[in-house]
């Protein structure tokens, strides 16, 4: 599902993102990143959505090799792969029901599939009490469960969570470790960037350890090494 | 279908929403435009000054005072026939009197030294108006070699100086007009593309998140493009409906300097409406649109 071949990404002259990074992830999967800070990580995910290109390598998504993907057809990438954030990067104006909607109206989705889909979503993640609050009036793990629904509006095969609970208080954190966990059982390939030792060596899943930009460790049922 | 209406609905709620910004840019764009307008009518006036001058400078040929009247004809006749001649006036005897009295008519001792002259002391003439002033040199040499016994007087060699000068001017004056054009225009530009870009990064993180949630670019761009053809022809509207106005308080003024000359603002204007303010708005939207994409390609990274 997801292949890095050799990956390597120069930020400047000096800065090594990744260097000569290989990993492979097969459909299905829930892998754990985890890695000190600056070691590369969100890099990985910036070059899994064609928002970085890398130096030298490949990136394959789904057997589409977009180590060299066009702006033109970033965005047919970005339907595939569902991303979320340590910042939620909600639309300050727009109701949660709204910013939800708001994905699938930027990509010419007809409006009575997006009055159909997106209440659905919305109730999946837990929120169908709080549609038309505005992010500033809910807490940070139902901003979270929002970024969570809104990445889901095209089905896409894989999600990426860099760093989901980096705001979030421990209870919110699992809530929301839960709610991925529940999402990848319906069959979406889970990547998910952490810090969290706790989380991490609870979920019994494959760990990848970055380090210096390359992978250190890759454990099938891993536990957070440093 | 959908997507272009959403498009049109997506740049109204941006231009509403930003009420203020829109109406800055709308603003600018008005000024820029006003600069572009104040450029045309000073062209005009100044073609105009031009035109009157070269206007002025006829050729006058002075005939002898007995010259027949089919005699003055048949030169007339021939002179027409010159090339580059526009055409030939003839004032008889007693037509220059006529004019001449009426120069003078609020001079009483010119008159009286008229009267006790007891006749008609001015001679006939003929008033050559070349077709183009330009061209003044090739004229003068055929009227040089014309060997009339009729003809009393000629000389133009004051006439090719003043040529000559007023050709230096106007060409210098249109130099000048280019680069004062271009350096507003060029400042328009700049203040169109700068408040565009304002308006847009105030937009980067949606924008951003456009692009995050699988927004074609195109999706992207089309409401800012949207949006900068309606400020265009918002303002393009404005400048209209406040240019015409504008054109009445004019009006009087250039008519008072231009006395005798033909110099008609609104006609001007008028006659050339679709061609000035069709340019005004394709170009006010050909480069708040290119701003636009310019703005939004900067700004579409989350
Ligand atoms: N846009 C950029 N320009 C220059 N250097 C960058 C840029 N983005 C990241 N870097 C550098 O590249 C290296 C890897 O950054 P990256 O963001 O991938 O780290 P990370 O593993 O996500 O760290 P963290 O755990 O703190 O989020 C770091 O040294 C960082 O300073
Ligand atoms: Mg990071």
């Amino acid at each position: 599902m997801i292949k890095f071949i050799n990956a390597t990404k120069k930020y400047g002259r000096k800065v090594v993102a990744l260097d000569n990074l290989n990993l492979h992830i097969r459909p299905g999967e829930f892998v754990s990143v985890v890695g000190r800070s600056g070691t590369g990580k969100t890099t990985l995910v910036k070059a899994l959505i064609g928002e970085e290109c890398l130096d030298k390598g490949q990136v394959m998504v789904g057997g589409w090799d977009i180590t060299r993907v066009r702006q033109s057809e970033v965005h047919i990438l970005r339907k595939q792969i569902g991303v979320i954030f340590q910042d939620f990067k909600l639309l300050p104006n727009k109701t949660l029901y709204e910013n939800v909607a708001f994905a699938m109206e930027v990509c010419g989705k007809k409006s009575s599939k997006i009055r159909d889909i997106v209440p659905q979503l919305l109730k999946i993640v837990g929120l169908q009490n709080k549609v038309n609050r505005y992010p500033h009036e809910v807490s940070g793990g139902e901003k979270q469960r929002a970024g969570i629904a809104r990445s889901l509006v095209h089905q896409p095969k894989i999600l990426l969570a860099d760093e989901p609970t980096g705001n979030l208080d421990s209870i919110n954190a699992d809530e929301i470790i839960e709610l991925l966990l529940k999402i990848n059982k319906f069959g979406t390939t889970v990547v998910l960037v952490t810090h969290n030792r706790e989380i991490v060596n609870r979920l019994r899943k494959r760990v990848v350890t970055i380090e210096n930009g390359t992978v250190a460790h890759d454990q099938v049922v891993g536990k957070y090494v440093l | 279908m959908i997507s272009f209406l959403r498009i049109i609905r997506f740049s109204f709620q941006d231009i509403i929403r930003n009420i203020w910004l829109s109406l800055i840019t709308i603003s600018i764009l008005i000024l820029a435009l006003i600069s572009v307008n104040v450029l045309l009518v000073l062209n005009l006036v100044s073609e105009t000054t031009m035109g009157a001058i070269e206007d002025k400078i006829d050729i006058n040929l002075y005939l002898t005072q007995d010259a027949k009247e089919d005699e003055i004809l048949a030169l007339k006749a021939k002179i027409t026939n010159l090339p580059n001649v526009a055409s030939v006036g003839y004032i008889s005897r007693d037509e220059a009197l006529v004019s001449f009295r009426s120069k003078y008519k609020d001079n009483v001792e010119i008159l009286q030294a008229l009267r006790e002259l007891g006749k008609n002391p001015l001679s006939p003439s003929l008033t050559i108006k070349p077709e183009d002033a330009s061209n003044y040199k090739g004229l003068i040499a055929h009227l040089t070699n014309l060997d009339e016994d009729i003809v009393e007087y000629k000389n133009f060699d004051d006439h090719e100086a003043v040529l000559n000068k007023i050709d230096a001017i106007s060409k210098r004056v249109n130099k000048v007009g280019l680069y004062v054009s271009l350096v507003f225009i060029a400042i328009s530009i700049l203040m169109v593309f700068n408040s565009i870009r304002m308006a847009i990064y105030t937009h980067r993180y949606e924008i951003g998140i456009m692009r995050l949630v699988g927004a074609s670019r195109w999706f992207i761009r089309a409401p800012y493009l949207v949006s900068a053809v309606t400020y265009s022809l918002i303002g393009v509207l404005i400048v209209i409906v406040a240019f015409f106005p504008f054109l009445t308080l004019l009006h009087p003024y250039l008519q008072a300097f231009f006395v005798g000359y033909e110099i008609n603002i609104f006609t001007y204007f008028t006659e050339n409406f679709a061609i000035f303010f069709g340019l005004q708005f394709i170009g006010a939207a050909l480069i708040s649109g290119l701003a636009s994409l310019i703005a939004v390609a900067k700004y579409s990274r989350v």
